[in-house]
């Protein structure tokens, strides 16, 4: 008995959404738009994070000793990082010797240049450290800087630093604009439900005075708006999908998939953009035509 | 059985729709509510489905006390309820059958249970073979028939009618006086509000007149009457339930037979 009401109200509902194209047109417009931000701010904010775990794990501190630095002065290096090591996931010193051979291979084709080169005379001696936390490298940095024999220290921390600033304004314009367009998509639903409810008052009074429950008579306008909802979740995913498709071909086309900063493949995301979005479209409509059908739908 | 208990009806407005009213219906009745326009007929009939509840009083239909009683409740108050208005109320894009089907389908009957009750109750107003038109191609007596066909699918104990007959030839408000008044005879509690003093008097039932928001008549056609003077049952229902509202306000008079 449950399930025939559930049907009757399905196929009233949907006969809402026929009735009212223009409506019904606003609100999953609104419902689009939203949840098309919401679904650039997920994959935006899902290459921030894979690109941020990249790029800390590379080295982002490099220690340069001076030309002439002594072992002496080195071991004073490696005695500090040692002390500090709760800091340090792992550090590495590399000979010139070291410098020089990945130098070449990074040459590649060309390394043939370096053939008579004297790295001894003109390659340090380096260390590289990675840090646990990031946000501690400038001052660990000063402090190496402080220590004999260091000639410079580079802190690769540029693209962090880039990466969480965007991310935070991000965060805050995807915040502003979705609770903005989450408020016209509520009055453009409730406007979708009273001018629904309006257009069938005649049926509703009838229901009301032959004995059907609020619930009864609510059904379907829930039904038409989580209806919406999901339609409107399913286009903002397509239109999400082939445009992300577009822009990973345009920047991937240089750039090596396994480079720090590759951008995820859409596959890899489309089926949490898709769940995220009917889950919030559908509450949206559903939740959006729920409240404003109490009001407009009373004994 | 319905109790009107010392009932006043104030509308947001400011009107004193009801002003002390007390009656009493017992189940079976056929009872008719007359009285001038603006006098309070439809007030009455709204109070006892619950479509308004009363400013002060009691008023009791069946096991729900009208005034206190929970919203959830409305519905299943109304399924024992069947209502008929002066202007039909169908729903005129759908067909004969499912306009009536539609008041069984709301309470969750199956469709076969349905199909077949709505052939008897369209059997019983004598329209079966307009099942498969639509309200617009019918008489407004025939319409009528329909409204109360729809209102017996779910077997109501009681049937109001607000002004069955108001938009009616006096031929055709004959057939439907005599319709409702066979519904009657089968148990079911009828109340009919109208104008038409005519059609009353050839009844001969029970009669409640209201004016101005208060009853000056309550009698029986004919030694029909079923309910006793309305003093008894006041005290009964007070001493047994003790209605809310304050008592120092009761000391109106209940209206009196004498009083006519
Ligand atoms: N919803 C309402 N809001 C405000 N006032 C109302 C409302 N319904 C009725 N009234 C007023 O209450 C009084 C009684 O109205 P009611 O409808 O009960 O009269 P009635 O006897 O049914 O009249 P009629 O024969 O014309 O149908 C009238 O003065 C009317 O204007
Ligand atoms: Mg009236």
């Amino acid at each position: 008995m449950k399930f025939r009401a559930l049907l009757t109200s399905t196929r009233e509902g949907i006969q809402g959404i026929i009735r009212h194209p223009l409506v019904t047109l606003a609100s999953f417009t609104t419902i689009l738009l939203m949840l098309l931000l919401m679904s650039v701010f997920l994959l935006f904010s899902a290459n921030a994070r894979y690109i941020t775990k990249r790029v800390a794990q590379q080295p982002p501190i490099e220690v340069y000793m001076k030309l002439e630095s002594t072992q002496a002065e080195r071991d004073v290096v490696i005695s500090y990082l040692d002390q500090n090591n709760q800091w340090i996931i792992e550090y590495e010193q590399r000979t010139p010797e070291q410098n020089y051979l990945w130098f070449r291979e990074n040459l590649g084709e060309s390394a043939s240049i370096l053939d008579n080169f004297d790295y001894m005379t003109y390659l340090p001696y380096t260390f590289h450290i990675r840090l646990i936390d990031p946000s501690y490298a400038d001052e660990f940095g000063m402090n190496m800087r402080a220590i004999p024999g260091v000639n410079k220290v580079l802190i690769e921390s540029r693209v962090m630093d880039f990466l969480s600033m965007t991310g935070r304004w991000v965060n805050i314009g995807t915040f502003v604009a979705f609770s903005v367009l989450l408020l016209i998509a509520m009055f453009i639903i409730s406007n979708m439900v009273r001018i629904s409810v309006y257009s069938r008052s005649a049926e509703i009074s009838i229901m009301k005075f032959v004995g059907a429950t609020s619930g009864y008579i609510r059904l379907p306008y829930i039904i038409e708006g989580l209806f919406v909802g999901m339609v409107s979740a399913v286009g903002a995913w397509a239109i999400a999908y082939f445009t992300y498709q577009q822009v990973f071909d345009i920047m991937m086309a240089n750039v090596n998939a396994t480079s720090f900063y590759a951008l995820l493949p859409i596959q890899s995301l489309s089926h949490w953009v898709m769940i995220m979005c009917l889950v919030t479209g559908m509450l949206i409509g559903g939740l959006g035509s729920a409240v404003s059908v109490r009001k407009y739908v009373k004994v | 059985m319905i109790r009107f208990e010392d009932v006043y009806k104030t509308y947001k407005t400011g009107t004193d729709a009801l002003r002390g009213v007390s009656f009493k219906i017992e189940d079976g009745d056929f009872v008719f509510i007359i009285g001038k326009s603006g006098s309070g007929k439809s007030t009455i009939m709204k109070l006892i489905t619950r479509e308004e509840r009363p400013t002060k009083g009691y008023v009791l239909v069946d096991r729900f006390p009208i005034s206190k009683m929970h919203n959830a409740l409305v519905p299943v108050l109304r399924r024992q309820i069947g209502m008929i208005f002066q202007d039909f109320r169908l729903i005129e894009s759908k067909s004969v059958f499912e306009n009536v089907a539609f008041a069984g389908e709301i309470v969750g009957m199956s469709p076969k249970k349905l199909s077949q009750m709505v052939g008897i109750v369209l059997s019983i107003v004598g329209l079966s073979h307009k099942a498969n038109a639509m309200p617009l191609e019918l008489s407004g007596g025939e319409q009528q028939r329909i409204a109360i066909a729809r209102a017996m699918i779910n077997d109501p104990k009681l049937i109001v009618a607000d002004e069955p007959t108001g938009n009616l030839d006096p031929q055709t408000s004959e057939s439907i006086m005599a319709l409702l008044e066979q519904i009657n005879r089968n148990g079911t509690t009828v109340i009919v509000c109208t104008h038409d003093s005519n059609l009353v008097d050839r009844m001969k039932k029970r009669v409640i007149e209201v004016d101005n928001g208060i009853i000056v008549r309550d009698e029986c056609a004919s030694g029909y009457c079923a309910t006793p003077p309305p003093e008894d049952k006041i005290s009964i229902i007070q001493a047994v339930s003790k209605p809310s509202f304050p008592n120092g306000e009761d000391e109106r008079p209940a209206v009196k037979l004498e009083d006519i």
